[in-house]
Order: structure tokens, then C-alpha cells, then sequence
């Protein structure tokens, strides 16, 4: 920004103007007050070795035992895991298991799980897809929330491309994430008795309420010339299509797993679980696994140890600070405040 | 080169260009928008911003709406746009009050009112009492039979007492309405910015007689801007107009300043920008890898299997886009919110209000406080800015005797009072000196009192003194002075002034005394230039000692003494001084020689010691702001040893043998060349010492330093933390900073007067203070405050607090931003480069 003014060759034509402004500037004398004097109270802490050291020392003593109750937690959480992808598909078709998949074979395949410890109910039946890119760009902006919402927007499928008509007449729900529904399903039992698994209030609420219609119902899904994943039932609104839903909840990394259903029994330790699954979807072409996961939950949710490791990792720092600083102090103690510390590049006094 | 006016002949001068319109426009209405734009767009951040911004039009590209970007950039280009234009609009509004004012000038040998802006080289301009001279003329004609008038040029040069201008000697004598119908041709020097110039020579067409050349000096010029004082009116042919006048030359352009931290801030976003570019490059071929291997096997994508040909630019474009957060658009709104704020902290200040005149210190320029924080260089104008700029006579010491020592001012010391009532003849003379040695005009005032129109500040105390003791100075008419002691009138009649040059550094009348006849010589001056020349048998060690004395009380000191003069000798004497007075080439060495023949043999009568008073608290703000590291410079238009006085009375450099004074001075090149390497070889050697070491050069010997010395005096610039430069000029006071500018050193200049306004753009920052020289430096300045010592809360505390403020706010904006976009780069690798 340039200053306001050259000096003006003339100083009595200028004069009137600047005389108005000072008069205006001396009225105008500053109120006192204490923002404007920058006299607010602050508080700025000195590090001094003592507070240092505390502020170290408190946190590891809140972090390390916080840590160690997450890790419990984690550790109580009871998971089965099995990946079936590769062993679903029958070894004369390992070497192809594209054009077994894409095949018109039977997909039928039986796994077995053995609990190794008591599951408490409920217990939620998940599938895992990994490398599966959920996120993709092109990929997850492939959807109409208008669309999925109410009846009259069902022409609203812009963003759908290249998944959105089929000979003129749009696809409910349109775009690719709706088209590539996951489409294995799993059928459960303990022992030869079949285990129920419940399929109802699996997705969110508010998406199930708000984000698909009552009244919106499936048309001319999978009509087009290539088939995805899964069939919709066209006399089931969207609003009860909970695995759609769960699909349409798109996931942000490319290993992720999405509720299937929940069992609500006990599983005994030693329990046998046949698992009779049909493998429908394709996630060989671009070597994408398949897991099947049941796992309870704790108060900290699912199976997973980050949190506490993290915890723990930042106390244990916390704590080797306060250790390392103190031994620094007791051993080559600093005075406070040395104006000698503040110049790096000039002998202190001198020029 | 060289340049022909014919006065007032309107054909003649037409091929000198330019009318007199002046103009410190940076716009024109048509040019605003590219130039402006231009201007703004130099800025490497804002060029990126534009790249940006530009990008996320594609909307295949784009992650986000364009809008958000456009948005703010469109909003921060307008603001500064239009604070720009409202300033512009102003300077506008302010040269065209002064191109329309009204002025009288003569064409076709008529007196005609025309607007300021038309008048043309060689137009005869009438001027009254109180005008403003509207460009550069020559002096033909005043009201004064003598030819005298009397011009002020504060805002030229910051001097605020009258100077004497005289007609050349080709117009003396010419009728009122002969002045209309004159003829004649000026040979002047092409318009340069040198206002203690103007060598030109004059001549006259017939019928005027005097078919000769008459040189002409500055002495016979006024120069635009300048007022025209106690005289009744005054004409004069204008040579220069415009923007090409001696103040119009030598005013230079504002440049749009730039903090450091400014400077830092886009150098670090060029090297995050690099960094930027890098990290576009890697994952814009890992992405494009990618792709071709991995994501044609992704069916749910339904890839298309055409691609355009820019297909390999779309995903590293992508990349570019989302890395773009890494240089924050936010940093530059909120650095220019806070700087506002820093700028209204100033202005609130309570404790940076001048309690006299109400004056609350005022930042026009909001964009530099945090440099205020790393001033190195401070430069200060002296008078007025150091001090009141009131002189007052304090103590004196006749023939040995010191008065007002007791009290500290000699007008009430009864031993003095007493000596007057009884008539000691020193004691007469020595008022008698006070009073009539000098260049000073009383002037009767309308209430009876009489005021003096003096041309330095000095004289005018001792004027005043002198009255105070009983001695009046009342009337001046033409040559004959007018005194009145104890009731009586005494009459002299001024035969010759030996007037001041910084060379001779003192001035002598010699006055006929009407009572008697006798002739006297009466001199004042600096000890030096007085007390070598006194008379054989008289001792002058009680003066020296009294000199020493009121020097270190940081009084300024005048000797004065007395002559009388053999009417043969006088006689002799005049004709050898009117020879030299007509001399064309180095008349004022010779007059100085010829002077020096008759100061000689002077007995001395006294020394006074005049207070020239420091502004509260600048001793203690120079000490403060030292230990903060800051070196100082004082920068006058004064002379030599007032600014030595000045300078160790307000702990500017400190007296032997704590501090030493180098002096570099010479008339020559060779004699400035060896001083200047003296001096440097000193300073080189003290430089380890703990000694504050000092140098004093003056305006001539800069000029030849500067010219051709140039290396040396920048070595000798850094080497120094101190350094008194006296006798400069405007563009000198600038080019000094520009030096300091030149060695990487954030400089500061301070002053209150129209000779600074140059320095005070040229600086880092310029401080204006608003006193009583007009408020030209205020207009100029980037922060004016009331008085000297607020620069030191001005530096210390807002200067600190801005500086830490605005670091802390850029260091963390980058942080922010770079943290952020970290986090994304990571996930990019997690999501193996998913934008295609």
C-alpha cells in the first residue's frame, strides 16, 4: 500500500483540507479502554523447568492408564474372521477365477467357524471387501439423492452417468454405487440348527427415514446391458432395502466392512458355524479379497487396538520427556531468562 | 545544456513544453484497472492465487465450486483496488486545487487573472503579500525600492525563517509599467532538483539599457511553493513550470512499500510452491501409472475406453488442485485485518497523545507496522524533530564576566542589569552587537508591538535578548537602523553586511555611527572563525574557557566582537569588496578573502549562549532505543556545530574521550577523498573498541563522496553506528537511506519538515512529526506522531508486538495449511492415487 500522499507542491491548497482533517483528528482522541491500550489480562506461561516437567508427568499419568483400559477393551472384543474369496472357488477354477465368477456355475460353498470364545449377543455379521474402492472419484459421485428421496425427482439422474437410463427411461435408483450392490449372501447355522440373522435396522435411521423414500420404489434396475451386483425387489420401497442402503453409505478407505446382520443368541466357546454362502460377486478381476467377520462389541466398539497403543505411545513419550528434562536440570541447570540465549549470530553486547 | 526563456513573449517560449500543470497522479481513469491490476499481479502469491483460481474453472479438474476460490480473491482485489483509487482520487483532488488557484499574470503587457495551471515559460507572474509562488521564477521587480523581498521556503527546505531575495541588477530601477512591456532572454540550466542553484545569466532587450549579461544566482529567484513575506508584492518571469520546477523535480514517486516480512513471506511460498510442484509431478505419474495398470480392472468404475488427449495432464492438474490449500489464500486477509488492527492500536494509544495540541498519533500506511519492529537505522531530521525549534538566549560572558550562571538566565541577572543601568562600555557594546549584527527586520505590528522577521533562529534570540536589556531594536529604513537604549534613539547606517557562509561561519556589519561618524566593524560568529582574529595584546583564554563551559551545558555560542574602522581603511576596503561582489566566477571565495582583510585585529566582547531547546525526553528515547540496538543519524540542513551541540546534548554521541567525532570535510575531491580515507582507516581500527565513534560530514563533501567515493562511503555507512551529516539537502537526506536501503538494513526516518518528505518516502518507514513546520512530513509519513519521544513506544511496543503478532500469525497459517495438505498427500498414497 503507498503512503496517502506525495508532498503536494502546494502547501496552501492542501492546507484547508489538512487543517479539517487534524481538527477532525483531535476530536476524535482515542477513549481509553482496556482493549484499545492493549491492557486485556493474558496469560502467558513461562516455561520454567518445574512447569515443564509437571505438564509432562500429568499427561503420561492420564494417558498411560487410559491406553491400558483401551487395550482391554479391544483385547475383550471376541472377532472371527474368515476370508473365503480364493477358497470358495472350486480348485479347477483357480487358475481363471474371473470367468469362474462370471460364469454361470453354482456359487454355493460352505465354510466352517469354530467360536474360540464366548460371544455375547448381539453379534453382527459383517463383510469385509478389501482393495475395493468405494471412494473412487468417478465412483462416488455416481448417485442421485434427490432421486432416492421421493418419487417425483426420479428424472434427476445428471450425476448418474454412464449408469443412469436405460433406453431413454431412468434407473431407480441410478448410478454406479446402486448398481454394483454387493451381492453374496450367507446363510448361518449352529450345530444343523439354522441361526437367525436378523437383516432389519442394520442401516442408519436417518438414512433409512430421510434419504430413501417410502414410496420410491426400484424400476428398471439392472436392465441395462451390463449387470452389477445385486437384484432389488421392485415391490420393496428403498426405504426397507437396508442392504442397498448400507451399500449406498460409500466407505473412505478401500478396506472396509459393512454390516450384514445381527445374531441375537449367545455363541458358546467351541461352537460349530456352517456358514453356507453364495459367492455372487466379483472382486477376482482386480484381486480384491472377501472376508466374512462376526464380532461382538465393547463400550469402545469394535475390535481394534489403535487407540490404545496411541495412548499409550503418547504417554510413554510424555513420561521419558519429563524423565530426560529433569535429569537435564538436576544435572546442567539454565538460568531463566538469559538475554545471552536470545542471539544466535552476534557476540552478546557487541555489535 | 541549456534552456532559452523570452520573457514574456509567447512564440518564442512555446517550444518549452510543458504548461504548469502539476500532477502526483499514479492513475489515470483509463489506466486504473491494468495498472493497478499489474501492480497486484507482481506479487508472486497473488500470480499463484490467479493460476489457481483460473484451474478450478475446469470443472473436470475441479474437486470443489470455483466460486470458492474467486470469491475471496475477487473481494481482496477489490479492496486493495479501491483503497488505492481513494487515495489516487485524492492526490487528484489536491493537484487540482492547486492547478485552478487563481493567479495574475501578465500577457500582451496586460494584467490578466488567469487559473494556475496555464501560466507558460516566460510569463510574467504577479505575486502579493502571502501568495504561494505556482512554479519557478525569476525576480524582476518587488515593491521595495531596494528590489528586496522576503520569501519562506519551509516547504522547500524545512528552514521556517525568511530568506532575502533581490532583483538582478539589469531590473533595478525599472518603472512599475515598464515591468509589463519587458523583453529579454534567460539562459538557465536544464530543470534539475538542486534548489541552492541556479546559475543562469540574464539579458534585457532594448529599450531597457544594460544591453550586458547580468548573472543571476538563487538569490534572485523564487521557487515554487515558497511564500512570499512582508513584502507588498512581487513579479517575476517563470522559467520553470509544472512538474519540472526544482521542487517538482526533486519530488520522487511513493513507492508501495514492502515489509520484510512481506519479502519473506513470498520467497517462502515460491520455495512451498517448488515443493508444491514436486509433489504434483510424483503423484501425478504415480496416479497416471496407476491407472493405465490397476484401474481398467476396477468393472464398478466403468472406466470409458477412449481418452482425450489430455488425459495424462488431468490427474496431475487434480493433484495440483488439491495440494493448492499448502499455500494458504487465507493468510493474506488475515494479515491484512490484523495490520489494520495493529495500524487502530497506534492510533488509540492514550499514551502517544502530544497532551499540548491533543494530537493522537495517526498510521496512514497500515501495511508496515511489524517493520517497526526491526528498525536498524533510524534517521533523524534535527530541528524540530530533536528540538522545539525555539532558541533562547540563556547566559552571557562580557569581558570575563559570566552572567546568569547563578540562575541560568542572564536576562534577570541583576549584576548584569546593574552593569547596563551604569553604563559599562563593554557591556553597550556588546548589546549593541546583539542587536544591529544581523540580517533581522523588525516589523511593527498592528497592536504597537514590534515582531522580528529574522532569518535564523539564532539571530532572532538575540534581537529578542537584546531588547529585554534595554536595547530595542525598533526600525529598519532602507539602510539606516534604528535603536532605542534607556529612552534615547540611536541612529546607524548600515554600510556593507559580511554576511554568513558556512565557510567563514561568521557574519560582520559595518555600521556608521550617525552620532558620532565613526566607523565600526561588528562581528559574530563561531569561536573558531572569531577568536583566531582577535586583536594582538587581548587574551582570549577567559573566552575560550567560557565557549568550553556553555558548550558542555549544550548551549550554542556566538562570540562577538568589535572593530573601529579608519575611514581610509573602510574606503580602500569597500571598493576591493564591490569588485568582488560583480565577479562572475568564484565570487564567493573571493568574497570571503576579501572579508577576511578586514576581520582582523577585532576585540572581542563576549560569547552568548543560546538554549536551544530539546524536546522533552529525547535524550532518555535516543539512550533507550540504542540499547535496543538502533543506530542513529541525524541528518540537518543545519550547520556544522549546531548539530555537534545538538547531537551531544541529547546523547547522540558522547563527549571525549567516552566518544570520538571524525570529521570528513574537504572543498575538493582529492581533500574529501583523503579525509574520507582517514576516517575509515579509524574507524576500522576502533571498530573492537567499546568507544562510540561518530562521523560528521556536510552536504558539499557528501556530494563528492557519494560521487566519487561511493564503495568507501557505503563501508564507512555500515561501520558506523552513528553519523551526523549537517548541511544536506532533500535528495541528499534520501539518498543516504537509499545507501543504508542498499546494505540491507531496515531503516527508519523521522522528521517534520517539507525537506524530509523525500527521506521520508525513500525509508523503510517514515515517521512525520506533527509539529509546527506545516504538516507536509505528516502528509508524507507512514505513521505521524506528536512528538520525538513516542517513537520509542512507537518501535518498543507496537513495532514489537506487530512483528510477533504477524509472525506468529503467517508461521501458523503455513503450518495449518502445509499440516493439512500432509494428511491429504498421505492419503493419497492409502488410496493409491484414486482421481482418475
Amino acid at each position: 500500500m503507498s503512503s496517502t500522499n506525495t508532498p503536494s507542491s502546494s502547501a496552501a491548497a492542501a492546507a484547508g483540507s489538512v487543517d479539517s482533517s487534524a481538527a477532525r483528528r483531535n476530536s476524535k482522541r482515542p477513549k481509553y479502554s482496556k482493549f484499545t491500550q492493549q491492557e486485556l489480562p493474558a496469560c502467558k506461561p513461562i516455561l520454567t523447568p518445574g512447569w515443564v516437567i509437571s505438564t509432562f508427568l500429568i499427561i503420561s499419568v492420564i494417558f498411560i492408564p487410559l491406553g491400558v483400559i483401551s487395550l482391554f477393551a479391544s483385547q475383550d472384543v471376541v472377532e472371527i474372521v474368515d476370508r473365503y474369496d480364493s477358497a470358495c472357488v472350486p480348485p479347477p477354477d483357480q487358475a481363471n477365477k474371473v470367468a469362474y465368477i462370471q460364469g454361470a456355475a453354482n456359487k454355493s460353498c460352505t465354510r466352517t467357524l469354530i467360536v474360540p470364545k464366548r460371544m455375547k449377543q448381539p453379534i453382527y455379521v459383517y463383510y469385509q471387501l478389501e482393495n475395493f474402492y468405494q471412494n473412487h472419484r468417478r465412483y462416488v459421485k455416481s448417485r442421485s439423492d434427490s432421486q432416492l428421496r421421493s418419487v417425483k425427482d426420479e428424472n434427476q439422474i445428471d450425476a448418474c452417468k454412464p449408469e443412469d437410463d436405460v433406453g431413454g427411461l431412468p434407473i431407480v435408483p441410478c448410478g454406479l454405487i446402486a448398481w454394483s450392490l454387493f451381492n453374496d449372501t450367507y446363510a448361518l447355522s449352529r450345530n444343523n440348527q439354522r441361526l437367525a440373522v436378523n437383516k432389519k435396522g442394520i442401516a442408519w435411521k436417518s438414512d433409512r427415514e430421510h434419504k430413501f423414500g417410502k414410496r420410491v420404489f426400484p424400476k428398471n434396475f439392472q436392465k441395462g446391458n451390463l449387470t452389477g451386483g445385486a437384484i432389488l425387489d421392485p415391490n420393496i420401497s428403498l426405504s426397507d432395502q437396508e442392504d442397498l442402503i448400507v451399500w449406498m453409505r460409500t466407505a473412505a478407505l478401500p478396506t472396509f466392512r459393512k454390516l450384514y446382520g445381527k445374531i441375537e443368541s449367545d455363541l458358546e466357546k467351541g461352537d460349530n458355524i456352517q456358514v453356507t454362502l453364495q459367492n455372487n460377486y466379483n472382486t477376482y478381476s482386480f484381486s480384491g479379497k472377501k472376508k466374512l467377520v462376526l464380532s461382538t462389541t465393547s463400550w469402545l466398539g469394535g475390535k481394534n487396538d489403535f487407540l490404545g497403543i496411541a495412548y499409550l505411545t503418547v504417554g510413554g513419550i510424555c513420561f521419558f520427556l519429563a524423565l530426560a528434562f529433569t535429569v537435564m536440570y538436576l544435572v546442567k541447570p539454565r538460568r531463566l531468562g538469559d538475554p545471552t540465549y536470545l542471539s544466535w549470530n552476534r557476540i552478546p553486547g557487541g555489535r | 545544456m541549456k534552456r532559452f526563456v523570452y520573457i514574456n513573449d509567447d512564440e518564442a517560449s512555446k517550444e518549452l513544453c510543458c504548461d504548469n500543470r502539476i500532477s502526483n497522479r499514479k492513475y489515470t481513469l483509463w489506466n486504473f484497472l491494468p495498472k493497478n491490476l499489474w501492480e497486484q499481479f507482481s506479487r508472486f502469491m497473488n500470480q499463484y492465487f490467479l493460476l489457481i483460481a483460473c484451474l478450478q474453472l475446469w470443472s473436470l479438474i475441479t474437486p470443489v465450486n470455483p466460486a470458492s476460490t474467486w470469491g475471496p480473491l475477487i473481494f481482496i482485489f477489490a479492496v486493495s483496488a479501491s483503497k488505492e483509487a481513494w487515495d489516487d482520487y485524492h492526490r487528484y483532488l489536491s493537484d487540482k486545487k492547486a492547478n485552478e488557484k487563481e493567479v495574475w499574470i501578465v500577457k500582451q503587457g496586460i494584467k490578466k487573472h488567469i487559473q494556475a495551471q496555464d501560466i507558460q515559460v516566460g510569463n510574467i507572474v504577479w505575486l502579493r503579500e502571502n501568495d504561494e509562488v505556482p512554479c519557478d521564477l525569476v525576480l524582476l521587480g518587488t515593491s521595495d525600492p531596494q528590489g528586496v523581498c522576503y520569501v519562506e521556503t519551509a516547504a522547500l527546505d524545512g528552514e521556517t525563517d525568511l530568506k532575502t531575495r533581490v532583483i538582478p541588477s539589469a531590473c533595478v530601477g525599472i518603472d512599475l509599467e515598464l515591468l509589463h512591456k519587458m523583453k529579454g532572454v534567460i539562459e538557465c540550466p536544464i530543470p534539475d532538483k538542486d534548489i541552492r542553484r541556479f546559475d543562469a545569466n540574464m539579458r534585457l532587450f532594448p529599450p531597457f539599457i544594460d544591453n550586458d549579461v547580468c548573472s543571476l544566482t538563487i538569490k534572485n529567484t523564487l521557487l515554487q511553493s515558497c511564500y512570499l513575506r512582508n513584502t507588498e508584492w512581487a513579479c517575476g518571469v517563470s522559467v520553470y513550470t509544472g512538474n519540472q520546477t526544482k521542487l517538482g523535480m526533486s519530488r520522487g514517486i511513493a513507492e508501495p512499500k514492502l515489509t520484510a516480512m512481506d519479502a519473506m513471506i513470498d520467497k517462502l511460498t515460491g520455495a512451498i510452491f517448488v515443493f508444491q510442484i514436486v509433489v504434483v509431478m510424483v503423484l501425478g505419474v504415480a496416479g497416471n501409472v496407476w491407472k493405465d495398470t490397476e484401474a481398467r480392472k476396477q468393472w464398478y468404475v466403468q472406466y470409458p475406453e477412449e481418452a482425450p488427449w489430455y488425459e495424462l495432464l488431468v490427474i496431475p492438474l487434480r493433484f495440483e488442485l488439491l495440494c493448492s490449500i499448502m499455500i494458504p489464500i487465507s493468510i493474506k486477509v488475515s494479515l491484512d485485518l490484523v495490520k489494520g488492527l495493529y495500524a487502530k492500536f497506534i492510533e488509540w494509544d492514550v499514551e502517544m497523545i502530544d497532551q499540548e495540541t491533543g494530537t493522537a498519533s495517526y498510521a496512514a500506511n497500515t501495511a508496515i507496522s511489524e517493520d517497526l519492529g526491526q528498525v536498524e537505522y533510524i534517521l533523524t531530521d534535527k530541528t524540530g524533530t530533536l528540538t522545539d525549534n525555539k532558541m533562547i538566549f540563556r547566559r552571557c560572558c562580557i569581558g570575563g564576566i559570566f552572567y546568569g550562571n547563578e540562575n541560568g538566565d542572564a536576562l534577570k541577572d541583576a549584576q548584569l542589569l546593574n552593569a547596563i543601568t551604569s553604563g559599562s562600555t563593554d557591556v553597550i557594546r556588546f548589546l549593541t552587537v546583539m542587536a544591529i549584527c544581523n540580517t533581522v527586520i523588525p516589523v511593527q505590528s498592528k497592536a504597537g508591538d514590534i515582531v522580528y522577521k529574522a532569518q535564523s533562529q539564532d539571530e532572532d534570540a538575540l534581537v529578542i535578548a537584546a531588547a529585554k536589556l534595554h536595547m530595542v531594536f525598533v526600525g529598519k529604513n532602507a539602510n539606516l537602523l534604528e535603536i532605542r537604549f534607556n529612552g534615547s534613539i540611536i541612529r546607524y547606517e548600515v554600510l556593507e553586511i559580511l554576511e554568513f557562509t558556512s565557510d567563514r561561519k561568521r557574519m560582520s556589519v559595518v555600521v556608521k555611527d550617525c552620532q558620532n561618524g565613526k566607523i565600526i566593524l561588528l562581528s559574530k560568529g563561531a569561536d573558531e572563525a572569531i577568536l583566531p582574529y582577535a586583536c594582538a595584546g587581548q587574551q582570549t583564554r577567559t573566552i575560550g574557557d567560557a565557549v568550553e563551559h556553555y558548550s558542555q551545558l549544550g548551549l550554542r555560542t556566538l562570540c562577538l566582537a568589535w572593530r573601529e574602522l579608519e575611514e581610509n581603511e573602510y574606503l580602500e576596503w569597500s571598493v576591493k569588496f564591490k569588485e568582488a561582489s560583480s565577479l562572475l566566477v568564484d565570487r564567493e571565495w573571493r568574497i570571503a578573502e576579501v572579508c577576511q582583510r578586514l576581520e582582523h585585529d577585532l576585540y572581542i566582547l563576549g560569547v552568548t549562549a543560546i538554549e536551544d531547546r530539546l524536546q522533552d525526553g529525547v535524550p532518555e528515547t535516543i539512550e533507550t532505543l540504542r540499547k535496543a540496538g538502533i543506530n542513529f543519524w541525524m541528518l540537518t540542513g543545519d550547520k556544522q556545530n549546531t548539530a555537534i551541540q545538538i547531537a551531544l546534548s541529547c546523547n547522540f554521541i558522547s563527549p571525549e574521550p567516552k566518544g570520538q567525532l571524525l570529521m570528513i570535510d574537504g572543498k575538493t575531491k582529492e581533500d574529501v577523498s583523503r579525509s574520507l580515507e582517514r576516517v575509515l582507516l579509524t574507524m576500522r581500527i576502533t571498530a573492537s573498541e567499546p568507544k562510540d565513534v561518530a562521523f560528521v560530514i556536510d552536504g558539499w563533501a557528501l556530494e563528492i563522496a557519494l560521487k566519487h567515493h561511493h564503495k568507501d562511503f557505503v563501508e564507512l555507512a555500515i561501520l558506523s553506528r552513528t553519523a551526523i551529516c549537517c548541511r544536506v539537502t532533500p535528495s541528499q537526506k534520501a539518498q543516504l537511506v537509499e545507501i543504508l536501503k542498499s546494505c540491507d538494513y531496515r531503516t527508519l526516518a523521522i522528521g517534520d519538515g517539507g525537506n524530509d518528505v523525500r527521506m521520508i518516502q525513500q525509508a523503510d518507514i517514515g515517521v512525520g512529526i506533527s509539529g509546527r513546520e506545516g504538516l507536509q512530513a505528516a502528509r508524507a509519513a507512514d505513521y505521524s506522531i506528536g512528538r520525538f519521544r513516542f517513537l520509542k513506544r512507537l518501535i518498543l511496543v507496537h513495532g514489537r508486538y506487530s512483528y510477533n503478532r504477524t509472525a506468529f500469525l503467517s508461521q501458523y497459517s503455513f503450518y495449518k495449511s502445509l499440516l493439512i495438505c500432509f494428511i491429504q498427500i498421505l492419503r493419497f498414497w492409502n488410496q493409491s492415487f484414486q482421481f482418475g
